[in-house]
């Protein structure tokens, strides 16, 4: 728990971060992005198809604030930010049209509307 | 030459290998008829992560992070990959939660708290809410707890294989580019919003009276006053020094007209003397991006505007779907052995029972 707390003491001033430490969390990233891929190809349920782009919002953001460490600037942080409000606003849109699809279909199953594929 | 570069970073094959483990763990643990170890599945995925952060680690183990960062690591992607395979979608919602919590550690390991905490209060405080009730609006009642009491479209994941080798194939592509790219840069060594501890006078004022460098009946003093009367700029000259501290001096005004210089030579100087994480990014969102926050403002009140609009149509069901309320009304009239009137495709059905009855006003 030291380290942490240590972490959270010196937050102005921390120590330049190595490239190694770097790619360890953008591993992670892209781990999280590929498994929110994954999700968004192989679930049937509408909602959790947009969970799993919620995912990959995630996974983008922890990349944003890895690469804002890494250089020493606040403005990955910013567009951060920027990210929870369109992920926010998708949310709302989203959300609102899954109850509209499911209101017609009585159903959550995106292979019910198979046929919007033209 | 692809993998030269990689190779500086993380031992390739290792890498490759771990990508492959995770692939096959998650298409094992997705769900899918018949039998779908996810137990196995998530064992065999988590083996893969390990062997992902052991490759990055052996090559170059002086700059592994703390350890906080391989528990919150494997809490983040452990409780994604059970976003993706729960059946039920109110436990994927909490795990997304859980995900977000484990996020939110990993930004606090990055020194950036004020994002941590905004992470936590907007995704898991607001958007994850809004989830769980449309997940319980939007749900078919389930009859039993058990999980084939789900609909099937919750059940049965389409093509999990091909959707593993097609996450497998861009997980490998990332990690190659990503450790080629990366692999070429330098980090920072000064923060580059260190010198607008100028534009904070009186956290400078407050961090040195603190210290006992400045005493009650002194203030920071101010330059020539301007040609149009207002008061000059005050006399504060900070900049970052090279090894993280802030380096410069201050000119503190008492008495009369008496002046004198408090510089970082002194050895009482206050070392914590900084920006910290939430006023540098409030210096970074209003000083330097300032138009995105009118575009942010813009967005949010078209999206409210767009959820209040859609939300209040009203739908009918489609044909098929009244056909499949038939066809399941009748099963269970014939199963309770009640009296079974013949429903035909066409009867007019209640309104009430077609189209929700949490529809508001809207007519």
């Amino acid at each position: 728990m030291n380290t942490l707390f240590c972490t959270l003491a010196q937050s102005g001033w921390p120590e330049p971060m190595p490239t190694g430490t770097l790619f360890h969390y953008l591993v992670i990233s892209a781990a999280m992005f590929v498994i929110g891929l994954i999700g968004f190809v192989t679930r049937r349920n509408l909602i959790i198809m947009f969970l799993c782009t919620e995912l990959m919002f995630q996974a983008a953001g922890l990349s944003l604030i890895a690469f804002s460490r890494f250089h020493l600037n606040h403005t990955g942080e910013t567009f951060v930010i920027f990210v929870l409000t369109v992920a926010a606003a998708e949310a709302a849109l989203a959300l609102a049209l899954v109850v509209l699809l499911f209101r017609r279909k009585e159903s959550l199953d995106a292979e019910r509307w198979a046929e919007l594929r033209g | 030459m692809v993998e030269l570069a990689l190779a500086n970073l993380a031992s390739p094959a290792l890498l490759y290998a771990g990508c492959a483990l995770g692939a096959i763990g998650i298409a094992l643990a997705l769900p899918r008829k018949g039998v779908s170890p996810q137990i196995v599945g998530a064992l065999i995925a988590g083996a893969g992560l390990g062997a992902m952060l052991l490759a990055i680690g052996i090559v170059n183990p002086r700059v592994l992070p703390n350890y906080h960062f391989y528990i919150f690591g494997f809490i983040a992607l452990g409780a994604s990959l059970r976003v993706i395979t729960h059946p039920r979608p109110v436990y994927a919602a909490l795990y997304f939660i859980l995900t977000i919590l484990a996020s939110a550690g990993l930004y606090v390991l990055m020194s950036a708290e004020f994002m941590a905490f905004a992470l936590i209060i907007v995704y898991a405080g607001a958007i994850l809410i809004t989830y769980l009730f449309v997940i319980m609006l939007a749900t078919e009642t389930p009859t039993a707890d058990a999980v084939e009491a789900l609909s099937e479209y919750d059940r049965y994941s389409r093509e999990p294989v091909l959707g593993s080798i097609t996450g497998l194939v861009l997980l490998a592509g990332l990690t190659t580019l990503i450790g080629r790219g990366v692999g070429e840069m330098q980090p920072a060594s000064i923060y580059t919003n260190a010198d607008r501890i100028e534009w904070l006078p009186r956290k400078v004022e407050q961090s040195l009276r603190r210290a006992g460098l400045m005493l009650p009946d002194e203030h920071i003093a101010r330059g020539e006053p301007a040609a149009n009367g207002a008061p000059g700029p005050l006399l504060i000259s900070l900049n970052p020094g090279p090894d993280g501290a802030i380096v410069g001096s201050v000119t503190v005004a008492y008495g009369q007209a008496g002046t004198k210089v408090i510089s970082s030579d002194d050895p009482n100087w206050p070392a914590d003397l900084g920006i910290s994480n939430p006023e540098g990014v409030g210096f970074t969102l209003l000083a330097d991006h300032p138009g995105g926050i009118e575009v942010a403002g813009v967005i949010l009140l078209m999206a409210m505007l767009g959820a209040v609009v859609l939300a209040r149509r009203k739908v009918q069901l489609d044909e098929d779907a009244r056909r499949d309320l038939m066809a399941r009304r009748q099963s269970e009239q014939l199963a309770r052995g009640g009296v079974n009137e013949p429903f035909a495709a066409n009867t007019p059905l209640a309104p009430s029972t077609l189209s929700g009855n949490w529809e508001g006003g809207a007519a």
